[in-house]
């Protein structure tokens, strides 16, 4: 066993936003282990107040520029949910069929670029164009569809544009489903090539167990992602039911030292969100080819090893593809009506809970009689996971040092856990830094 | 197909003149598409999810322009068009994910998966700060109207 230990991780790569990993053990003791959130808060919850609520998505879709659409999504559901708006069968396929595409974007993201390096033994992904260039290029295929399929239907993928309370400012035609939906079709062998990689690196995937709750949103009608009620699963299999408006009894936030994100908890210390809770939660409704690539990938419910929400997120891109097929022949077959927005009925207080690619994301927020936003508040899903990463890491530190692993084994295997959530912590800058060389 | 892509983050302070320019051209190009019929480019923004901007790339592409703030050691609020051979990256983007890359390094993906890089140039805005609060410098604010002019005569002379 190594007496002493230092692993101080500053602004861990392959994530979105910035976390630190910090291990210090002095002769076989663990003095400090910690998944530290250093970013600053943005006060988002702050900027709506005093805003209509035609303008609340516009701010709070800027949370975050991967699930720009998701959060895009929970903001006018709530609002909805506070100004008593019903929208149509249309408007919720449409936004089913956008939510689909934000996480087959995100997860393939996710998969190609920021997990595989690790399973291929590379920094980043830069270097596996050169061993691996047909398969870069295929994510880049994947993602551009992704990208084009939530264009279509948001007006953009970052920070959408047509989506309002009520319905959309924009709606695409059948002709255009149609083109999209022949595209989508057509990737399917790009999907059964990304599930024979996944299966190939799998052995890569580090071995550890720690059972957890899993939290989801769950419906029965679909795979829960844009509707229904919130549902934690143990991992005896008990399951609790929390409604939508009640999330804060489930979430249970709270502050602590070495983050500046809150910590979440319910019946336990932690719970987990994200593809693998999702799965775990919901699995009975998985697509049947999602299921077969489940059963391919060696994925069962109720998987407790967090480094396994990577292939999680591969079952639900299956699942994505084929449930948008479904819902694209559904919407062509009644074609797209030109419906008005849905107008208020009341104003008041709504919550929302819809599924981001990491994880459940609730909205909430009051208006009063002018239609102003009096308050908000967001839970994203990022937040309510950093007390389950902090636990594993606490569990997986000593098993890693009674099994001798080297530090830099000890460093990798802690990056790979917390980037096998998915985590996206905050966003940063994208200026150009350069120098002229002539 | 023409492209003007603006990447930014809205809530970067002057990080965000990319995407503001974007977002006026995109006004500026479907007013002169309706009322002259003009060949215009399409106008992209791209928020940013930079990784994104590898799927303008591919050999069909005819031309872009990418507008972005450029740290380039001018005066804040100057500007400049340059192509990707003009410059070297001073950044030290280990990754690539949708919330953060260097651009170059997107440009360097797109070159070695295609083969070749569409042309393609910068016009660079040099910003005044660049912080996690919502808004534009007075700065740059002052010379908003030249960048996007200079944007969209680009393609004039394209």
């Amino acid at each position: 066993m190594p007496q002493d230990t230092s692993i101080d991780v500053h602004h861990l790569t392959r994530v979105e936003g910035h976390g630190n990993i910090v291990v210090d053990v002095r002769s076989g003791i663990i003095e400090t282990c910690e998944w530290q959130v250093p970013e600053a808060p943005r006060f988002f919850e702050a900027m709506v107040r005093g805003r209509h609520y035609a303008e609340v998505a516009r701010i709070t879709s800027r949370i975050c520029g991967i699930c720009s659409i998701g959060h895009t999504l929970a903001s006018v559901k709530a609002t909805e949910a506070a100004l008593g708006i019903e929208v149509t069968p249309q408007t919720r396929k449409l936004r089913t069929l956008l939510k689909h595409a934000e996480n087959f974007d995100s997860h393939v993201l996710h998969v190609y670029f920021l997990a595989a390096p690790d399973l291929l033994g590379a920094p980043s992904v830069f270097p596996l164009v050169e061993m691996h260039g047909e398969v870069v290029a295929r994510a880049l295929r994947l993602k551009r569809l992704a990208h084009e399929w939530g264009s279509l239907i948001g007006g953009r993928t970052t920070h959408p544009t047509t989506v309002l309370p009520g319905g959309f400012s924009m709606l695409p035609d059948v002709a255009e489903l149609e083109a999209m939906r022949d595209r989508l079709a057509a990737a399917l062998p790009d999907l059964k090539a990304t599930v024979e990689t996944v299966a190939g690196l799998a052995a890569g995937i580090p071995a550890f167990d720690r059972p957890t709750e899993y939290m989801a949103l769950t419906s029965e009608h679909e795979y829960g992602l844009y509707d229904g009620h919130v549902q934690t699963i143990l991992p005896n299999g008990d399951r609790a039911h929390y409604d939508v408006a009640d999330y804060r009894s489930c979430t249970n936030e709270y502050v602590v030292p070495q983050s500046t994100a809150k910590y979440a908890k319910n019946r336990l210390d932690s719970y987990a969100c994200g593809a693998l809770a999702r799965f775990n939660v919901n699995y009975d409704q998985l697509h049947p080819e999602a299921k077969r690539t489940a059963e391919a990938l060696g994925l069962r419910p109720i998987a407790t090893n967090p480094y396994l929400n990577t292939v999680a997120q591969v079952v639900e891109v299956v699942h994505s593809a084929h449930e948008a097929l479904r819902l694209f022949d559904e919407l062509i077959a009644m074609g797209i009506e030109d419906e008005g927005l849905v107008a208020p009925a009341r104003f008041g207080t709504g919550a929302s809970a819809v599924e981001v690619p990491r994880g459940i994301l609730f909205h909430e927020y009051s208006y009063d009689d002018e239609g102003m936003c009096t308050s908000g508040n967001c839970i994203i899903p990022t937040g309510q996971n950093h007390a389950n990463i902090q636990a594993d890491l606490e569990r997986l530190l000593p098993e890693l040092l009674a099994a001798d692993a080297a530090e830099s084994e000890i460093e990798l295997a802690c990056e790979m856990l917390v980037r096998a959530y998915d985590p996206c912590i905050s966003c940063s800058t994208h200026y150009l830094d350069i120098e002229f060389v002539r | 197909m023409r492209y003007l892509i603006g990447i930014g983050d809205y809530l970067g302070f002057d990080d965000s003149i990319g995407l503001r320019v974007a977002e006026r051209a995109a006004e500026d190009v479907t007013e002169r598409a309706r009322t002259r019929g003009a060949d215009l480019p399409r106008v992209i923004e791209l928020g940013g999810n930079v990784i994104d901007l590898a799927h303008y790339l591919d050999p069909v592409t005819e031309r872009v322009l990418i507008v972005d703030a450029a740290v380039m050691g001018v005066e804040p609020g100057a500007f400049a068009f340059f192509g990707v051979e003009d410059v070297e990256s001073c950044k030290v983007e280990q990754t690539l994910g949708g919330h953060q890359a260097d651009v170059l390094g997107v440009l360097e993906l797109a070159r070695e998966i295609n083969g070749a890089l569409p042309p393609l140039t910068f016009l660079g805005i040099q910003p005044h700060a660049v912080k996690p609060e919502a808004g534009l410098s007075s700065v740059l604010e002052a010379r908003f109207d030249e960048y996007v002019a200079a944007a969209l005569a680009f393609f004039e002379r394209a």
